[in-house]
């Protein structure tokens, strides 16, 4: 929190930009948020990996992979979400448009629906199927991952050349760099520690679930999670 | 230590900040409540 704070302040009190001025914090804000977007699908893809693998070899492990799959499968949708909302916001006072259908933006927007779909999958599906068709849903969103990074390489879009490793004329101003590994610092470490929050509270659901399945059959048939 | 608020004089830029804490702030406390109710049960 306290990271988060000086983060704020560093944002608040970086050099006016030339040509949006103040407009242009939300960058501090937008750039965290869809760069970390990026981060936490492949977590979720590589525990979905290991729920398949575990899944017929060692049910308590693939318990577990399951468990951060969901959690991480969340925190993806909140950070595609407020990276969605941060970009639109800004693109509506410096395009003067909320949304245009470049590729950016078109492969983001798909990021965000795959996660959502995930969610809702495995809100709604039917019990038994839900973890391996998650597992399965999360390894085909992953492929959108490159593609969304790489849309402003690949293609001309309305959405800016990449700031950072982007070539000569990319890059920010010396006094803004502070502001930026703050915030990136800041919103990464409360990412984390929402995850494990969220993984948390995923294995103890699923330690009542094993319960309550042990008393209603008499046997109990993951003893690791007691 | 003080915060020139007049950086904040652009509607959007306070909007997006809003958006963020809200969000953020509000799933992080949504998953902690449902943490500590579920280790209480």
């Amino acid at each position: 929190m306290l990271v988060l704070a000086f983060g704020f302040y560093k944002a608040m009190t970086a050099p006016t930009e030339a040509t949006m001025g103040n407009l242009y914090r939300v960058f501090f804000y937008h750039f965290p948020h869809a760069s970390e977007s990026y981060i936490f699908p492949y977590l979720n893809c590589g525990a979905s990996f290991l729920y398949l693998y575990w899944r017929s070899r060692n049910p308590a492990r693939a318990l577990a992979a399951d468990a951060f799959a969901v959690a991480s499968a969340e925190v993806t949708v909140l950070y595609t979400t407020l990276g969605l909302a941060t970009g639109m916001l800004w693109g509506r006072a410096a395009w003067g448009i909320w949304w245009t259908w470049d590729a950016r933006l078109t492969t983001y927007l798909l990021l965000w629906l795959l996660y959502v779909s995930y969610i809702l999958l495995r809100r709604f599906s039917a019990p038994g199927q839900t973890a391996l068709l998650s597992a399965v849903l999360a390894i085909f969103a992953a492929i959108d991952i490159p593609i969304c990074y790489m849309s402003i390489r690949w293609w001309r879009t309305q959405h800016p050349a990449p700031v950072f490793g982007g070539g000569p004329d990319a890059g920010i101003d010396n006094a803004m760099w502070p502001a930026v590994l703050w915030n990136v610092a800041g919103w990464l470490m409360w990412g984390i520690f929402i995850l494990g929050l969220r993984y948390s509270l995923e294995r103890r659901r699923q330690a009542r679930a094993a319960a309550a399945t042990d008393d209603f059959l008499g046997t109990n048939p993951l003893p690791e999670l007691q | 230590m003080t915060i020139p608020f007049e950086t904040l004089a652009q509607r959007h830029t306070v909007y997006a900040f809003c958006v963020v804490w809200l969000l953020q702030f509000g799933y992080g406390t949504w998953v902690a409540v449902h943490w500590f109710r579920e280790r209480r049960s």
